[in-house]
């Protein structure tokens, strides 16, 4: 398990109390989730992702990610419609470990409001929350 | 929470801890996948010294074992239904009275009159008490050595390999090391076992059990050597591939073998309809039992039990079990509950056939993903082949009933063929 201090915390991205991370990638949002919630999860075997061109709020639902520990949900940082998801994954769910903020993002978003993204928590607020 | 004598190595070594049975326990060190396929190809070891021992010793501990365990001591080995004698054991169960499991074991005969009884993590105390309560009259002493052994498991095609490394003697400890013997003691002793030492001359208990269905060892020793023994084993299985293998790994790999969770796929509900009732002393005509144990009477009254049945899914994925996960015909009727589900990371299925990364005759190029597994407890009497519906709610997955799970498991195979 790693430390507090191990865990990789790009300052480019914001994170939401539920572990996942979005980033602004002009104008879309790529999400994945976070250093953090992959080392907790361990191996990840399997990640279900939504259907291209639907549409979601801030909070909802959008895909499962499975674990050899156990199956979690995982939930839109912001509102906005899917344009795109990685299709990589199907075939290599363990980018989600080997690269969490890379290789391992999982959709991207047009958002619906794109000052959302700015509600959410920094690299520092993040910490905070992890050190509890 | 309690912690073994390994405790520092795991939290040295990166390990992702957790709660189990009371014990702060690694549930994998760096990928729980790899920790299981190294044990399906190679070997894994894991610690184990949250599992206790209760000694039973006297002129009626037979009598005791006999009157409390659920295998008749004077029938229980192997097909042509020898007795229990030193230097074997046996697995079983230990019932209430009204057939439910206090805890499954494997219990050793070490002596004449004298055995120990291996039951899992937190249970020492329990079962010495269970045995107390029927011990009246009888002149036994019941000993709980929970915190007094230390226990490792190396488990995989390569164990006989590694241990043969650190073994003083391996020839003669291998000499007609059967699935289900042991040889040596803990304590430094000269009872019928023999005597096994390490190298650096640590008297183990060497038994050739283990809980992933993989040919292997359960290693026994003094707890404050134990981290010395599990450095050695490691150090000598370097150039096998081995691979410290965590909790997770273990759960995945037994239940692959449909061996139980004791508290989980069995517990305080009748011994009944389960794929492990071979541990019950039923007679030839399956009518009734070869001797009066704790429970058995019970047993026989009873005739609406559950079935436990193992399943097998289509793919990797699981279902979390919750108090709220459901199984239900595919329909959608509920007819019961999940008791495990796991990934067995090592199988897949190739035109309708389960392969294993040891399967002598898997397909050129076999890289399975997985496939989920487990057992479930329903009102219905299915077949290996019915299809079933495991939901918690929110997902939802369609699985097999099966008689077995991961193919062309290891545990049986003769130990020459392993050397």
């Amino acid at each position: 398990m790693k430390e507090l201090n191990e865990l990789i915390l790009p300052d480019d991205v914001r994170f939401t109390e539920e572990h996942e991370w979005a980033r602004k990638e002009g104008e879309n949002v790529r999400v994945g989730i976070s250093d953090y919630a992959q080392d907790q999860l361990g191996d990840i075997v399997f990640v279900e992702l939504p259907e291209v061109g639907s549409s979601f709020s801030k909070g909802d639902e959008f895909g499962t990610v499975e674990s050899v520990k156990t199956v979690s949900e995982l939930y839109m940082p912001i509102g906005g419609e899917v344009v795109a998801i990685n299709e990589e994954l199907a075939d290599h769910p363990e980018y989600v470990n080997t690269d969490p903020y890379g290789k391992g993002w999982m959709i991207e978003l047009k958002p619906t409001n794109p000052a959302e993204l700015d509600e959410l928590l920094d690299k520092d607020a993040y910490l905070k929350q992890l050190e509890g | 929470m309690k912690r073994t004598p390994l405790h520092g190595w795991h939290k040295g070594h990166g390990a992702n801890m957790a709660e189990f049975g009371g014990y702060e326990m690694p549930l994998w060190y760096g990928s729980a996948k790899e920790e299981h396929l190294s044990v399906l190809t190679k070997a894994g070891l894991f610690d184990t010294s949250h599992m206790a021992v209760v000694e039973v010793k006297g002129s009626n501990a037979f009598h005791l074992l006999q009157k409390c365990f659920s295998r008749d001591l004077r029938e229980c080995l192997g097909p042509t239904k020898r007795p229990l004698t030193p230097g074997n054991c046996v697995y079983g169960v230990f019932l209430n009275v009204s057939g439910g499991v206090v805890d499954d074991a494997i219990v050793d005969q070490l002596d004449e009159n004298h055995y120990l009884c291996v039951v899992n993590a937190g249970m020492g105390g329990v079962l010495t008490q269970h045995l107390l309560d029927h011990a009246e009259g009888l002149s036994v002493h019941i000993r709980d050595l929970t915190d007094e052994v230390g226990k490792i498991d190396i488990q995989g095609p390569a164990a006989a390999k590694v241990l043969k490394k650190v073994l003083q003697d391996p020839g003669a400890v291998f000499e007609g090391m059967r699935y289900f013997s042991f040889k040596g003691h803990f304590e430094d002793s000269s009872g019928p076992t023999g005597t096994v030492l390490l190298k650096n001359n640590i008297p183990i208990l060497l038994s050739r059990t283990g809980y992933t269905g993989e040919f292997g060892f359960e290693i026994f020793c003094d707890p404050t050597r134990v981290t010395e023994v599990w450095e050695m084993i490691l150090d000598a299985g370097r150039d096998f591939g081995i691979t410290p293998c965590g909790l997770a790994a273990r759960d995945s790999l037994r239940a692959g073998a449909v061996l139980p969770l004791s508290h989980q796929d069995i517990g305080p509900w009748p011994f009944l309809r389960n794929p492990w009732i071979f541990a019950l002393p039923f007679n030839e005509d399956q009518t009734g039992f070869t001797k009066d144990f704790t429970g058995g009477e019970a047993l026989l009254e009873i005739h609406d039990a559950d079935y436990t049945l193992p399943f097998i899914g289509n793919d990797l994925r699981k279902v979390p079990v919750t108090e709220t996960t459901t199984v239900q015909t595919l329909d959608g009727s509920p007819i019961g509950t999940v008791l495990t589900c796991v990934t067995d990371m090592g199988i897949g299925k190739v035109e309708d056939k389960i392969y294993s990364v040891a399967s002598p005759d898997k397909p050129v190029g076999f890289a399975p993903r997985g496939l989920s597994c487990g057992f479930v407890k329903v009102k219905k009497a299915l077949k290996a082949g019915e299809a079933i519906r495991l939901t918690d709610g929110r997902r939802a997955i369609t699985v097999t009933i099966t008689y077995d799970i991961r193919p062309d498991r290891t545990a049986r195979v003769p130990i020459q063929s392993m050397l």
